[in-house]
């Protein structure tokens, strides 16, 4: 059974290893892929992420081949013709491993232990494994052999953004981490940049993180506002506005549809920017939502985190894991019974400015959602950078799934491990929340406040506005947002 | 539809004002369509072309004035409408949140999906050559084999008004002698609006023409108007710019190459999709300073073969091929070697879609990026206000790209590729959707850059008359 590498740590070195997070300038990564050339690469998987980081890295000059499971190639499966029509080299586990000097593993979690145990007697000595999420090393414990280096190069981006940005001559935010247990030549570091490099990352933001880091706040943030709160949010926003009599069409729409608008404006410019878009009373309306809906919701943050810090949330995860999933399986069918599944979203037109005018509580939902994880996960020893890009940051994209997909597909798509506390919370924040929507009316989800006169009280005015603009996650956003602001909007 | 019909079609316009999201506005247009009529709009770029014939299709908000009379089944095939489909195939694409690779919708069901005269459809699906297509994405397509579907989808609509923008752009000459034929037989039973910006392509049955200019309907003349119609003509060939190519910038120069070695050099290669081989053991030496012309039908490989030349086709690490002394997959970047290529397509301007502005796109051809992510320096910014200088865009050096017309941002993009004067300039079909004028400014400019010894140009083109001095080299692929 897995043993959780984070709790056999010294109090000390968690609260160090998870404080760290440092964002690189490009001008720390002169010299580019050097510490690749003319090393193998060698990638496990090829799905959409896995093709994606081949072909940049291969674009940069670096040796690139694909291993996949003997069945997959025997049968020509997808991830054979990915590999395979783009030109690649692609061989057994037994063929390519023992040629690699870096192996690349880019397979879902949950088979990181088979194919780990797979590999690694096949790897050459002193070789590199590679990972893009440390939930196999932290949560399971997993043990890699001492000669070989561990290093971790997650670009923070689905794998068709990872390539198109690549191709434009950009890159996306990457974060990368040495496993300090397994450097034993101390050429991790280097490799992880060059990797970064590889990929196009250190153009668009390379954040130095450690594998506890990164899990930690990754899971933290997957499971609450990303995922949990968008669910729920979807869910509650839809059930009252059906409650009130908006016609089902358009709320399915507002809803399927809001999250992705709002967000634009939350990536662009901050929860700040994402309040000013609503009128003046509308704002101050929604900063008092969002005020009432962080005192409720805080307590069930807290546990989340603990669950998290603690590792009781992964081995609750691992028991359904090891049980067939029969929860997680459960839980994805009910998703599909909600009335907001089952609504298809109407023709009707709405403007972008209605997703805020008509949408203030789930404007509210992303704005306590957004904050509550960021508290959180700082208050855990979790630094700001980290915090900002596992809540803030990634919002838009789950935003984006919905819009495209609904909840089901949602689920179906985003990791296990986020699937799984995306139910845990939805679960839990429903029914906390079941008082606070007693007192929820139309003015603030389906119909807008429509008031005749938008006048508002000068002082609380100034005073939701300076508030909102001195939350710490503004603060540590703004500059992210300036290391980035070359960033043109591709749209 | 009978012919009872056709005589009814009339469209009135009065007083009509059109916003188009804030993006361009069309105003006071007075315009009588008759019984009987068939009419061309022209103008210069970003006139107001394809916004006046889009008014027809109800695209637009109308601020003021009326418009009347206009059909129930309104068919339009334009790059506009061709771009939002691919777009919209693009964004069905789910490859970044499923983890699989999605081939999007077939050409079969494009083209028969909602389709209202199934037999029609299928007999011009053989007569343009679609067959052999249907079960292709269609998003893989070339750009004038997916402009074809547009047009069958189209037709096979039966509309009663048919509005075509630059339907013969990016069709080879079989292809478009072909469907001028079937126009022809449409005469008596639809009445039909061409934007059109080549003289020479007006057919035969076009009995009027439109003269847009800024936003205004400022000329509308009569087919048969022998005088009126060639001073037309020339108002669109007036030429009001002495052209002279800007310098590159000596602080970012590109490293010099080994002058007695080629450019490009292809051995043996060959381009197959599964079974199906494209390009078969071909053999390519492109020399510095010499000048090429590339031709072909639509889907001979014309931008496959390109694309290998470029890196962007996955197959160049499977052949043989050496670019300005690297041999691929030695272990060079690809920006190592686009760094010596300018490029311009159509493709390239599909992906193009950012809301930067002239001057930083401009810029971003030192960078080889899509969208500029780099600080750039003074000189690099005065070299491109001289661009704008010379492409009459000046005073739009701010203004976003992807809020130009398409004409404009394909001179930006012409612009954009030669500004650090890379030893090999690429042109796929650079004159695609230009109007005669400029046109004419990117076929001198493309002369002036071919007599400038430094710059070898790659030209792809299938308009035979569109001949450039001083290209003496030509590859047709069959």
């Amino acid at each position: 059974m897995s043993n959780n590498y984070f709790n056999t740590l010294p109090l000390r070195e968690q609260l160090a290893q998870l404080a760290k997070c440092r964002f690189m300038h490009i001008s720390e990564f002169p010299d580019g892929v050097e510490a690749l050339k003319g090393k193998k690469m060698v990638v496990i998987g090829c799905g959409a992420q896995g093709l994606a980081q081949g072909m940049n890295l291969r674009d940069s000059g670096c040796d690139v081949s694909y291993t996949l499971r003997a069945a997959a190639i025997a049968e020509k499966r997808q991830s054979w013709k990915n590999a395979t029509e783009n030109g690649f080299t692609v061989g057994t586990y037994d063929e390519l491993i023992p040629t690699a000097d870096v192996v690349l593993n880019l397979t879902p979690d949950k088979q990181h232990t088979s194919v780990v145990n797979a590999i690694m007697p096949l790897m050459k000595q002193d070789a590199c494994l590679s990972y893009s999420h440390g939930f196999n090393i932290v949560e399971e414990g997993m043990k890699i052999r001492e000669d070989l280096t561990v290093i971790m190069v997650a670009p923070k981006c689905p794998g068709s953004e990872v390539r198109n940005e690549y191709v434009r001559g950009f890159g996306v935010p990457t974060l990368i981490a040495v496993h300090e247990d397994n450097d034993p030549k101390g050429e991790g570091l280097a490799l992880a940049k060059a990797y970064a490099v590889g990929t196009g990352g250190h153009k668009a933001g390379v954040l130095m993180s450690s594998f506890i880091a990164e899990v930690k706040s990754d899971l933290m943030g997957e499971q609450t506002i990303l995922c949990g709160m968008l669910q729920t949010g979807s869910l509650l926003c839809f059930d009252k506005m059906i409650e009130e009599g908006v016609d089902a069409a358009y709320a399915s729409k507002l809803v399927q549809y809001g999250w992705e608008t709002i967000t634009e404006a939350l990536k662009y410019g901050g929860v700040t920017n994402m309040l000013d878009r609503l009128s003046n009373p509308a704002k101050i309306k929604c900063f008092d939502l969002a005020d009432e809906l962080k005192q409720i919701m805080r307590p069930l943050y807290n546990k989340h985190q603990d669950d998290i810090i603690n590792g009781t949330f992964s081995s609750v995860m691992m028991e359904d894991w090891a049980n067939d999933d029969v929860n997680l399986l459960g839980w994805r069918a009910d998703t599909a019974e909600t009335a907001f599944e089952k609504t298809p979203a109407g023709d009707i037109e709405i403007s972008e400015q209605e997703y805020f005018d008509h949408g203030i509580l789930m404007v509210a939902m992303v704005k306590a959602g957004v904050e509550l994880a960021f508290e959180t996960m700082t208050a855990a020893g979790i630094i700001a950078d980290s915090a900002y890009y596992e809540s803030l940051h990634e919002t838009p994209l789950i935003a984006n799934t919905i819009a495209r997909k609904k909840l089901y597909e949602m689920n179906a798509t985003i990791s296990d491990t986020a699937e799984y506390g995306c139910y845990l919370y939805n679960h839990a924040c429903i029914p906390l929340l079941a008082d606070f929507m007693k007192g929820i009316k139309t003015d603030v989800i389906g119909r807008g406040l429509n008031l005749d006169d938008l006048g508002v009280d000068n002082a609380r005015l100034i005073e939701v506005n300076s508030q909102l603009r001195s939350h710490p996650v503004e603060a540590i956003g703004a500059t992210l947002r300036g290391h980035m602001s070359d960033m043109k909007k591709i749209v | 539809m009978t012919q009872q019909d056709i005589l009814r079609l009339n469209i009135c316009l009065n007083n009509l004002s059109v916003n188009f999201e804030e993006r361009f506005e069309l105003h006071d247009i007075n315009w009588q369509i008759e019984p009987q009529q068939h009419w061309v709009i022209t103008g210069t770029n970003g006139a107001g072309k394809s916004a006046l014939a889009a008014v027809l299709a109800k695209v637009g908000d109308i601020t003021a004035g009326t418009i009347d009379g206009l059909p129930k089944q309104v068919a339009v095939v334009s790059f506009e409408a061709q771009a939002e489909l691919i777009d919209a195939e693009l964004k069905k694409d789910d490859a970044d949140i499923m983890d699989v690779i999605s081939e999007g919708t077939s050409v079969h069901d494009i083209l028969f999906e909602s389709c209202r005269d199934l037999e029609l459809a299928k007999q011009l699906s053989v007569k343009f050559d679609l067959e052999k297509l249907m079960d292709r994405a269609f998003r893989k397509l070339s750009t004038g084999e997916s402009r074809k579907v547009m047009l069958i989808r189209a037709l096979a609509s039966k509309p009663d008004l048919l509005i075509l923008d630059e339907p013969f752009d990016g069709l080879d000459v079989n292809t478009l002698a072909m469907l001028q034929e079937h126009l022809q037989t449409l005469v008596d039973t639809t009445g039909m609006i061409m934007v059109l910006n080549r003289f020479d392509e007006f057919p035969a049955f076009i009995s009027d023409i439109a003269y847009v200019d800024n936003g205004r309907l400022q000329h509308q003349i009569r087919r048969d108007d022998a005088q009126a119609f060639a001073e037309l003509y020339q108002l669109l060939h007036l030429k009001t710019t002495n052209l002279s190519v800007p310098q590159a910038d000596v602080e970012t120069a590109i490293p010099a190459l080994d002058p007695n070695q080629p450019l490009v050099h292809l051995r043996d290669i060959s381009i197959k999709y599964g079974d199906q081989i494209i390009i078969d053991k071909l053999n390519w030496i492109i020399k510095a300073n010499q000048h090429w012309q590339l031709s072909g039908p639509n889907g001979s490989g014309k931008t496959a073969l390109l694309s290998l030349i470029t890196g962007d086709h996955p197959q160049c690490y499977v052949n043989d091929i050496s670019v300005f002394g690297f041999k691929r997959g030695s272990g060079e970047s690809i920006w190592q070697i686009k760094q010596f290529i300018g490029y311009v397509s159509t493709a390239l301007q599909w992906e193009y879609r950012v809301g930067t502005s002239l001057r930083n796109v401009i810029v971003s051809g030192f960078y080889d990026s899509i969208g500029l992510y780099s600080k750039f320096t003074e000189k690099q910014g005065q070299i491109a206000d001289q661009w704008l200088d010379l492409l009459g865009m000046s005073d739009r050096a701010d203004q976003p790209f992807n809020k130009m017309s398409y004409g404009d941002q394909r001179l930006l993009l012409i612009a954009r590729a030669m500004v650090k004067h890379p030893p090999l300039l690429i042109l796929d079909e650079p004159c695609l959707g230009l109007d005669d004028m400029n046109r004419e400014l990117v076929l001198a400019l493309i002369e002036k850059i071919c007599a400038d010894s430094e710059t070898s140009v790659l030209y792809v083109n299938h308009h035979p008359e569109d001949k450039i001095k001083g290209i003496d080299n030509f590859l047709a692929l069959v």
